[in-house]
């Protein structure tokens, strides 16, 4: 398995977040995971980024042990809700600012970044600092930002939490589009059950520190847990009357 | 016109003070109920000139001091108030940082003077300096405190995903967007340590002659043509900085 995590467990104070949790995940594919609030979804995300240490448990990236990898050597990035865009930094620095860590020659720079921003249909958009571009375009950005690094792993925890409806059905769009493009393995977690049927080539329930990976799409469908018969059954009601 | 007339009004309250510091900084001999003085003079400002001259020296000895504390506080207080942030003692940390300013600085000196003595701290520069340090030092770290929010450390945690190191998030992505703020700290250091004369007197045991100093021992000797010019060039620093400080932040804006 490309990603594997095994008896993940992770207590904060008195309250246990992750309960032995445990899943696999193969190469480019992408993941939805929906969990409530305080279901322990941003943990396990920020466990696998290395940003938090796990008490136990372990998680391997093509078979190597990661838990003692720093972040930053990971290659594995984490997207917040907020598209958190560095506020000193332009839509074009932004954007390039991991090729500037890994010491990327200028012109290298420029062509990928200009590229990435076409890929973006952020044209023209370049020069504008963060405060100067809709809520949209910056998490927009932030996926050019996340994406040009070419990742193994894509974490995003909620990253369309805080768009409007119309934003978010463009965003989803090509965020998926992206991805296949890109072919990178992606986690996306959210609170939202039809984002999670979108988005995800596999989908999983988080809840209350366990993790449940559902085989087919049918199966989350059936399952009462995830909550789909319910709505299925609020909208045959409406129809109904 | 209101408007205007306004604006007016305030400019010149603002630099009447300079103005007429100014005026008495080239004066000599002056009787009241006279509006200027009798005699007007570059004596005051040649004194200045001269390389044996007091004025000079504590002028020179005050930029030192104020500039050196505003660098350390600015410094340490950016770097301790990170740390206190995100510690899980974080309000116990602070609750100490206060200390410092349950007393007035001249009751904190007395106490602290004999300490001072013992250390062989007191009556020199480096004893001055600790002692300012003592006061500026906490204002940087409770100054910052805010500035390490949730949002920076998702920051630093974002740019170490992305491939940035401790060093790399430190300069690319933490001292950038503290920019404002470090000028802010900076700025308020300096004068926090420009016109401290309580604990510099009494630890410096009017050995370290400071501006602020100065300028009480001229007006103790009613000398005030020098304690005019010493004034002057106490205004004159921080003007400056404040002007630096604005071009700098609109600049940032």
């Amino acid at each position: 398995m490309f990603l594997q995590v095994s008896n993940l467990s992770k207590t904060f104070g008195k309250e246990q977040v992750l309960r032995n949790l445990s899943f696999a995940l193969d190469a480019h594919r992408m993941m939805s995971v929906l969990g409530r609030s305080g279901s322990g979804k941003t943990t396990l995300l920020k466990i696998i980024a290395g940003l938090e240490s796990p008490d136990n448990g372990r998680v391997e990236l093509e078979g190597k042990a990661m838990n003692e990898t720093p972040a930053h050597l990971r290659n594995i990035v984490y997207l917040y809700q907020e598209p958190l865009l560095f506020p000193h930094l332009n839509a074009f620095e932004n954007i390039a600012f991991g090729l500037r860590l890994r010491k990327w020659t200028e012109a290298d720079i420029r062509q990928k970044t200009e590229t990435m921003l076409d890929h973006l249909e952020l044209n023209g958009q370049a020069k504008k600092m963060p405060a100067q571009l809709s809520g949209g375009q910056r998490q927009r950005v932030a996926f050019g930002r996340a994406l040009i690094v070419e990742p193994k792993v894509l974490l995003l925890d909620e990253p369309f939490g805080a768009l409007d409806t119309e934003t978010r059905t463009a965003m989803q769009q090509l965020l998926k589009r992206m991805v296949a493009g890109s072919q990178i393995t992606t986690i996306f977690v959210t609170h939202d059950l039809k984002e999670a049927l979108l988005m995800g080539d596999e989908i999983a329930l988080m809840q209350d520190g366990l993790l449940k990976k559902y085989e087919t799409k049918a199966d989350f469908v059936q399952d009462a847990r995830t909550g789909v018969q319910e709505e299925i059954g609020f909208w045959t009601n409406i129809q109904s009357r | 016109m209101l408007k205007t007339m306004l604006k007016y009004t305030f400019a010149g309250a603002v630099l009447f003070p300079f103005a007429l510091l100014l005026v008495f900084s080239f004066g000599q001999n002056w009787r009241f109920p006279a509006l200027f003085p009798a005699l007007w003079t570059m004596d005051n400002w040649q004194l200045l000139l001269t390389s044996q001259s007091d004025l000079a020296q504590s002028l020179l000895r005050s930029l030192s001091i104020s500039a050196g504390i505003a660098t350390a506080a600015t410094g340490l207080g950016f770097i301790t108030a990170k740390h206190i942030a995100y510690h899980p003692w974080r309000q116990q940390w602070l609750t100490l940082a206060y200390l410092p300013y349950i007393f007035a600085p001249v009751i904190l000196a007395a106490t602290l003077q004999f300490f001072f003595l013992r250390l062989g701290l007191a009556g020199n520069v480096p004893g001055v300096l600790f002692a300012q340090l003592l006061i500026a030092y906490p204002f940087g770290v409770i100054f910052f405190t805010g500035f390490w929010n949730d949002r920076m450390r998702a920051m630093e945690q974002l740019s170490a995903t992305l491939g940035g190191n401790k060093r790399q998030t430190f300069l690319r992505v933490l001292l950038p967007a503290a920019q404002g703020a470090l000028l802010v700290c900076f700025f308020q250091a300096f004068l926090i340590s420009w016109f401290e004369y309580g604990l510099t007197t009494l630890i410096g045991i009017g050995k370290v002659q400071t501006l602020t100093v100065k300028v009480f021992q001229y007006i103790g000797e009613a000398n005030i043509f020098h304690a005019a010019l010493a004034s002057l060039l106490l205004a004159l620093p921080p003007a400056g900085l404040l002007w630096v400080n604005k071009q700098v932040l609109f600049k940032t804006s």
